[in-house]
């Protein structure tokens, strides 16, 4: 109990003062350690990040981060598939093109139903905000169970949703054209549209080649 | 049970730690801040000041309590300037609750089973920080216009505390049924237990309650204390005791700043502030300094203190912020 004034010329202060003494430095000097750990925050950060091989662009403080593996399998989760019944539908058109009307158009009409299929789950993926919403969802749900991010948490980065809009503008194209080509009256008309939709086809071809270069290519540590 | 002035000067009698009367006649000691010993301790202090030792700080910071308790016309009525300032200081401690409201009005399950430890627990965490903070600044200051604050933010604590603990034992992951949720894992039976603590403190915390338990009122209320306490144990336990170890601890891979968000450092960093000017040595040294007119001495000393306690504080605020929010728009993110 304090004394200060009960036993006058007798410092019972100094308790406190020693006390003082200890933690104020103590915690200037932690303080100033923490503006300075503080500065190299974003550096600290980056280099943590791309040593986990996540993301920066789609990297959250505090959750589970998407790496570029997991963009790969997104990746090839859409293409492949959609790439295998295009193959199909083209193999089955080629076949019928020089004899058979009907089977032709249900060949090219089921390539426009690929085309379209792949172009939305493309969209899916991109960087918007009802889609990092619905991806950061799964995410979080994820961490709190602690389990692993499931991919259909995998969204683009922006720059890889630029590209992505690229290849949906010319797959979209490339849709379109084939479905005139399907609702044309003769075989002849219809192999008219062969050049054009081979030209689309590549134009597509392209878009897809810059967009998976795009995510295999080295992490930045922006 | 004695009640004693308001701490301001009149008469030479100053008893600025004893037993407070809240502002509009209510009991403000929703936390114990002070001992019955320190109490009359300072009794002690004070019967033997020298007229020329009068502490003036103290004297210039009842001029503060005096200006709060002006009143101004406000619609047609009067109010007093400390009734504003307390209610601008004092709704922010329903930000975590109001987060959380969305969620509970669509019954979004998702929402309280992903966010509401991080933004009611946080909150509960931030609430129990202010309410700690207001004696320390009593002390510091001399002011005594906002000990009022210090009941309310403890009630908020204790609504965000079984808030966080009702939606957990309802929408938490955790196997093992109701008491799985809420006590299966260490950590969740130290909230647990800080939750059940929390009750009879929220039961308690009025007029009433303090009038009928008369001595035990206070002894009850060390509970905070206690709370206080078992809050670094919670913390420790939940993000591997202190040290990150892949992602167990305060951040997953790629996060980088494990030890900023790290909860329990910020827990200490805050509670060294809180605690040192709790210790009875330290509050007499401020006081026989305050009385020699060196109350600039006692900022120099403190200010380093009270920087970390602000800068760990900060990172709490901005957890409650990030988590709050996305909380809010019910797209919640977890830790």
């Amino acid at each position: 109990m304090s004394h200060t004034y009960a036993a006058p010329g007798r410092d019972d202060t100094a308790a406190g003062r020693v006390i003082l003494m200890i933690i104020s430095p103590l915690a200037a000097i932690l303080v100033i350690a923490g503006l300075i750990y503080a500065t190299g925050a974003a550096g600290r950060h980056a280099a943590a990040a791309l040593a986990a091989g996540c993301e920066p662009a789609l990297f959250i403080s505090g959750l589970p981060c998407t790496t570029q593996q997991m963009l790969v399998s997104q990746y090839d989760g859409l293409v492949n598939p959609a790439a295998r019944l295009l193959e199909a539908d083209t193999a089955a058109y080629t076949a019928s093109e020089g004899h058979n009307l009907i089977a032709a158009e249900a060949a090219l009409t089921a390539e426009v139903a690929t085309e379209q299929a792949f172009d939305t789950s493309l969209a899916a993926v991109t960087f918007t905000p009802q889609n990092r919403a619905r991806a950061l969802a799964l995410i979080t749900t994820a961490a709190s169970n602690g389990t692993a991010v499931p991919i259909a948490a995998v969204t683009f980065t922006p720059q890889l949703t630029v590209i992505a809009n690229a290849v949906i503008r010319a797959d979209q194209a490339l849709a379109t054209l084939t479905a005139q080509q399907a609702r044309a009256a003769t075989l002849t008309r219809m192999r008219s549209y062969n050049r054009r939709v081979n030209l689309a086809a590549t134009a597509v071809q392209t878009e897809l080649t810059l967009l998976r270069k795009a995510i295999e290519a080295p992490l930045s540590d922006g | 049970m004695a009640r004693s002035p308001v701490g301001r000067r009149t008469g030479g009698e100053f008893a600025s730690y004893n037993y407070q009367p809240a502002p509009y006649g209510g009991p403000a000691t929703y936390e114990p801040d002070l001992s019955p010993a320190d109490a009359i301790g300072t009794r002690r202090e004070v019967a033997k000041p020298a007229d020329d030792h009068q502490p003036q700080q103290r004297a210039d910071k009842s001029r503060v309590d005096e200006w709060m308790e002006v009143t101004f016309k406000f619609g047609g009525s009067r109010i007093k300037r400390k009734a504003v300032a307390l209610i601008l200081l004092g709704i922010p401690a329903v930000a975590p609750l109001f987060f959380m409201l969305p969620a509970l009005v669509t019954l979004n399950n998702n929402t309280f089973s992903v966010s509401v430890d991080d933004t009611l627990g946080t909150g509960a965490e931030l609430c129990l920080f202010l309410c700690l903070l207001v004696t320390p600044l009593v002390t510091l200051t001399g002011q005594r216009w906002f000990v009022g604050l210090r009941r309310w933010y403890g009630i908020m604590m204790a609504c965000c505390g079984i808030g966080d603990a009702t939606a957990a034992g309802i929408t938490d992951t955790f196997a093992g049924g109701v008491f799985g949720r809420l006590a299966g894992h260490v950590f969740e039976l130290v909230g647990f237990t800080m939750v059940l603590l929390v009750i009879p403190l929220l039961l308690t915390g009025n007029p009433w309650a303090q009038r009928k338990l008369g001595k035990y009122w206070k002894r009850l209320h060390w509970l905070t204390y206690v709370i206080w306490g078992l809050l670094a144990f919670h913390l420790m336990l939940l993000e591997g005791l202190g040290f990150q170890s892949g992602s167990n601890g305060s951040g997953f891979p790629g996060d980088g700043d494990p030890i900023f968000h790290q909860r329990f450092y910020q827990y200490s960093a805050c509670s060294l502030f809180l605690l040192t000017l709790r210790l009875p040595p330290v509050k007499r040294w401020i006081a026989a300094r305050q009385k020699e007119g060196r109350n600039w001495l006692v900022w120099v000393t403190i200010a380093p203190i009270f920087a970390l306690f602000i800068f760990a504080f900060i990172f709490i605020i901005n957890e409650e912020v990030f988590k709050g929010i996305d909380s809010f728009r019910e797209t919640p993110s977890a830790e």
